[in-house]
Parts: structure tokens; sequence; C-alpha cells
């Protein structure tokens, strides 16, 4: 396959995105703000003794903060295009020209995410200095990076999939909103999943949630063990391949029922 | 040259829910499995040779743009058969596509929120141009099309006719072999009308590049098109040359005389008054049973004249009647 067009696209996406710069600025500033806000909760709750002492504050700081810059990254959303374009009918036109088009909805994904790792940095400044986030070893960090990349692309699946489902089903914003809270809490990017207690903790592990934030998160802060890296990786690996397969076929789907039905 | 493009007995037929009025009405919809079928073309057999500019002709809803959705590969037909440049579309959608160009009228594929020549950009790396030829196509087309001015403005916000401008220029810079139009000058002004028609005109004879134009405005085929096909209720009525068509409805004229004085009732042998307005009179006739000379011979030895004129018909008069009428070997003359 030739990779130009989908680096033009991604170059495109990323310039698209650029364009919004009022936008990027409020959004540091709002990031900036949730860092400290979220710190300042996670003090005042472990005063208390109210949050369940799994983690010490200073990890919990960390895990928060972390996470919270994970999520400007995968908050984009590339696939929310198919829904668009199916229902539309302007599918048409990307089916019209010679390219792979759910590799066009990653790449424009890549490139809006491209454009949002910009703006983590500052943010990561920020939380280093003034946060002062803990800071893992090589290793743990470069399995971090690379348990995160796998929850990335799972996280654009998960999407096409949700995407695609929204085409055919009858969506309301209640029910959009209900399915991404639930997934917001139960992805660990909230609060960390080993503070669900018993079976429902475990199950709440099981899920393609966690895939996406907690298992990075929780390696990232040394709770996942080296030598259980492998099992979650695993884990990580078999979700991607499931929700990857689905998506293949939800597109396969998708397609036929455009050049059959005409839209 | 064998056709570069070729369909035979080529056929869509839309399958949908059968709908029944009434909420309950909706409700046995969502449990029946009653569907309503829709022939929207019906047995087309086409043939073009490379380089012909043909028009796609007939009423709303005749299946136009259905037929040339299965040109470009993105509907698969019914039944029946197409080749596109060797190629059947739908089997090999991604190989077609480097093959042909399209326009909508009603649709645009250019990128909404980037500037106009940033699509360009896209599609030079979408379709693998040469960096030489995209520049060499993309001077002329910014030229003929005059698109300097708003080549670095954002899509969404050019007009109708620039966003056509634009969009002619994206069908055609990766040089395609073949070109459909589906409407491609509809709310357009005159001058841009013509801008766009010339751009045919030179893709087409300049680079051979073969043509379909599907349009509502026959003023575009008659400006550019030798061949028409002219299809009714999905079905081909009339594949064939405008000069063809227009001399087998063209048996009646209209001529027009400007009276000095008002008439009430200027009457000529062989002709029939269609209007008489203070003076202003028009009269139809068969040129086969009268020679339009006689007629103003006649005409000025009854009548006092201050100006003659003889109107042929046009092409919109003659399909016009022929979507009232339906078409006729050998049209009936009233
Ligand atoms: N996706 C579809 N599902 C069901 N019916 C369709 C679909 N697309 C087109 N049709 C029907 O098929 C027929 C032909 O439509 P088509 O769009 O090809 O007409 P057209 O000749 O392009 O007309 P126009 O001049 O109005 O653009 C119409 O009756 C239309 O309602
Ligand atoms: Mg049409």
């Amino acid at each position: 396959m030739r990779l130009e067009p989908y680096f033009e696209f991604a170059k495109k996406a990323f310039a698209r995105e650029a364009t919004y710069r009022l936008e990027v600025f409020t959004e540091i500033g709002s990031l900036i703000v949730r860092v400290y806000l979220l710190r300042s909760v996670w003090t005042a709750l472990y005063a208390q003794n109210i949050a369940p002492m799994n983690l010490p504050l200073h990890s919990m700081i960390t895990y928060a903060t972390v996470a919270l810059l994970m999520s400007l990254i995968l908050e984009v959303d590339g696939t929310r295009l198919i829904r668009e374009k199916l229902r539309e009918g302007t599918i048409a036109t990307d089916l019209m020209k010679p390219i792979s088009v759910p590799f066009y909805f990653f790449s424009d994904g890549f490139g809006q995410t491209g454009l949002h790792a910009l703006l983590v940095i500052p943010c990561i400044l920020f939380a280093l200095l003034l946060v002062h986030i803990d800071v893992p070893s090589a290793p743990v960090f470069a399995m971090f990076l690379l348990s995160f990349a796998v929850g990335y692309l799972l996280n654009f699946f998960v999407n096409f999939v949700m995407n695609a489902i929204a085409f055919w089903t009858l969506e309301t914003f209640a029910i959009q909103l209900i399915v991404r809270w639930v997934s917001d809490l139960l992805s660990g990017q909230i609060i960390p999943l080993t503070f669900f207690p018993g079976v429902f903790g475990r199950i709440v592990f099981a899920l393609p949630f966690a895939a996406i934030y907690s298992t990075p998160l929780l390696i990232y802060v040394g709770v996942i063990h080296p030598q259980d890296y492998g099992r979650y990786l695993l884990v990580q690996f078999l979700w991607l391949g499931l929700f990857s397969t689905l998506s293949l076929f939800m597109w396969r789907a998708a397609a036929r029922r455009v050049v059959i039905q005409g839209g | 040259m064998p056709p570069i493009i070729r369909t035979h007995d080529l056929r869509k037929t839309f399958r949908s829910p059968k709908r029944r009025p009434g909420v309950s009405g909706a409700l046995r919809t969502l449990f029946s499995r009653a569907y309503e079928e829709k022939v929207a073309v019906r047995d087309v057999t086409m043939e073009l040779e490379p380089g012909e500019l043909v028009g796609y002709i007939g009423p709303n809803g005749a299946g136009k743009s259905t037929t040339i959705k299965m040109l470009t590969g993105i509907l698969v037909p019914t039944s029946g058969t197409i080749e596109v440049a060797g190629l059947v579309p739908h089997e090999r959608r991604n190989d077609n596509a480097r093959n042909i160009g399209v326009v909508f009228g009603q649709r645009s594929q250019l990128y909404w929120d980037l500037p106009l020549v940033e699509s360009f950009e896209l599609l030079r790396a979408i379709y693998s141009i040469p960096k030489d030829r995209y520049r060499e196509n993309l001077q002329r087309f910014i030229e003929m099309l005059e698109m300097e001015p708003f080549l670095r403005t954002p899509v969404r916000q050019l007009s109708l006719g620039q966003r056509m401008r634009g969009d002619f220029a994206a069908a055609m810079l990766h040089n395609p072999r073949i070109v459909y139009l589906d409407e491609p000058t509809i709310g357009l002004d005159v001058v841009a009308k013509e801008a766009i028609r010339e751009f045919v005109r030179h893709i087409n004879q300049d680079r051979g590049t073969t043509i379909i134009l599907t349009t509502h405005d026959l003023a575009d085929v008659e400006r550019l098109c030798r061949r028409i096909i002219l299809i009714d209720k999905g079905t081909i009525i009339y594949d064939g040359t405008v000069d063809h068509i227009k001399e087998q409805y063209g048996t009646h004229r209209t001529l027009v005389l400007t009276l000095t004085e008002p008439h009430p009732n200027p009457v000529l042998e062989e002709t029939e008054i269609e209007s008489n307005d203070r003076g202003l009179v028009r009269y139809r006739f068969d040129r086969r049973r009268v020679r339009p000379d006689q007629l103003i011979r006649e005409a000025t030895e009854r009548y006092e004249l201050r100006d003659v004129s003889i109107e042929e018909p046009d092409l919109e008069s003659i399909i016009r009647r022929i979507y009232v009428e339906g078409y006729e070997q050998e049209p009936v003359n009233s």
C-alpha cells in the first residue's frame, strides 16, 4: 500500500485542527486547571481517609495527572466521520477515490492526535515542575509507551465499532452520554480500577475499557509489576484483535449496504 | 478502437422496506418483511468510443445518476454487465477510480475545512500524480477557470460557482481517461456556465478524454455534444446525434411577423397562428408542405410588415415534447 496519501491526510488533519487556535489555548488552560484541581481533590480525600489506600497519595496524583494527559490524546475520535458520512451519503465521494477508507479515517484521527500531542508538552512541563509527578525508570516508561500505543489503537477500533453501530441503530444523545460515562468510569480514567472491590473489580479489569487507560497507567505508577507485563499486554492485544476484526466486518457490511442500496 | 465504455442490459433495482401510513403502519413496517422494488435503470445498453462527449439526458428520476454511480463502481448493478476501460468498475473499484474523474453538481468532493489548493495537494497524493505534471495541470486549470483569487480560501467559504470550478479542477488533475459530469452546471450564472463549458471542451478535445455529461440545461448539450442518449423511466429511448433528432422533430418552423398595424386575424395559407399579440404574430408551419419564401411573399402581399423572421426549433422544445408525448420513430405532425 502506498503510504503517501495517508501521510497527507494526517498532515491536513493536523493543519485543520491547528486553525482552531483559540480552542487550542483554552484547552491547555483548562487542562492545567484540571490537573491542579485533581491534585487538590485527591489530597483532600486522602486526608479524610475516604479513598481506599492501595495507592499512596503521590502515586495517586501521578496517576490522575497522567490519565488527564492521556485523555487529551485519546479523546480524538477520527471515526466520528464514518457515522456522518454514512448518514449523509457523502461516503460515496470517498469510495470513488483509490484509497482505503477506514485507513483514511485512521490517518485523519492520527493527524488530530499529533496536534493534541503537541498540546500535551506544556502540560507535561507544568505537571513535572509544579505538581511534581513521579517519573518511572526508563524500561518502565518504555513499557508504558508500548501499552499506551496498543491502547490508542484499541481506542480507535472501539470508537469505530461504536460509530458504526450508531449508524444502524437509533441513537439518542442520552444513550451516547451514558455509554460515554460508563466507559470513562470503567476505563480507569477517573478512578483507578484497583479501587473496585472483589468480583466486580475483576470483571472491570477484564473489560476492553481497562485495556485503554488502566493498563498503561498502572504500569506507569508501578502497580502492575514487570513479571505481570506479559499477561496484561496479552489482554490488550486480544481486545485489539477482537475489535479490529469487528471493525473490519462492520465496515464491510456498511460498504456493502452503500454499494447495494445506494446509501 | 474498441469502445471504452460498454454496458449491456444494465439494470438496477432498489429494494426498500414497504412503508405503511400511521403509527400502527410504522410498527408493522418494523416487523414485516415486505419490500418495495423500484427499477431505476432498466436494461441499458450503450457503447462509447474513446474521445466521445455524450449528453445523457432525461427527466427527473429517469435513472441518470444511478447509471453514473454504477459506472463509477460505487453501486453494484442488479444484473447486466459493465466494462469501463477494460475493467468491471464495482469489482475493481480502486483501479477504476484511477481511470475516471467525477463531478457531481449536487455534491462536492473537495475537503470542506481546507483551502482549495490544499484539496488539490491531497488529490496529488491520493492519485500519486508526478510533481511536474501536477504543477503543469494546476497552472493551466487556475488560468482557465480563473481560480487564483480564491485558491487559499477554505472550501466552505466559496460561492457555488467558485466551488464548482474547484471541483472541475479536482476531477481532472490526475488526467483521467474518462470523466462523468452529473449536472455540473446546476445553479451557475451565465459567465460561470460558459467558463465550465469551455473547460469541458478543452478536456475533451485537447486531451481526448471521454465524457458523459448529464444536465437539464440543454444549452450545455447543444454547445458541447454531437451525440445524446435519452433515458426515460430507466429505459433508453433515443441514442443518436443531436442533428438527427432535430431533423426528425424539426419538421415545423415558426414564422414571426411584426405587422405595422395590429390585425385581428391575419391568416396565411398552410399555417396555424400560434399567437397574435398587438401585431406580433407567430405562425407554425410544416416545411415539407410549404416553403418559407412562399409564405413570406404571401405575407408581404397581404399585410404591411415591419419585420420578418423564421425560428428553428431548439433542442429544448424538442426534448420537452418528447418528455410529454414520448419518443416515436416517425413523430406524427399535428
Ligand atoms: N438509494 C436509492 N434507494 C431507492 N431508490 C432510489 C435510490 N436512488 C435512486 N432511487 C430511485 O431511482 C430512480 C432514478 O433515480 P436517479 O437519481 O438515477 O434519477 P436521475 O435521472 O439522476 O434524476 P435527476 O434528474 O432528478 O437527478 C428514482 O425514482 C429514484 O427515486
Ligand atoms: Mg441525478
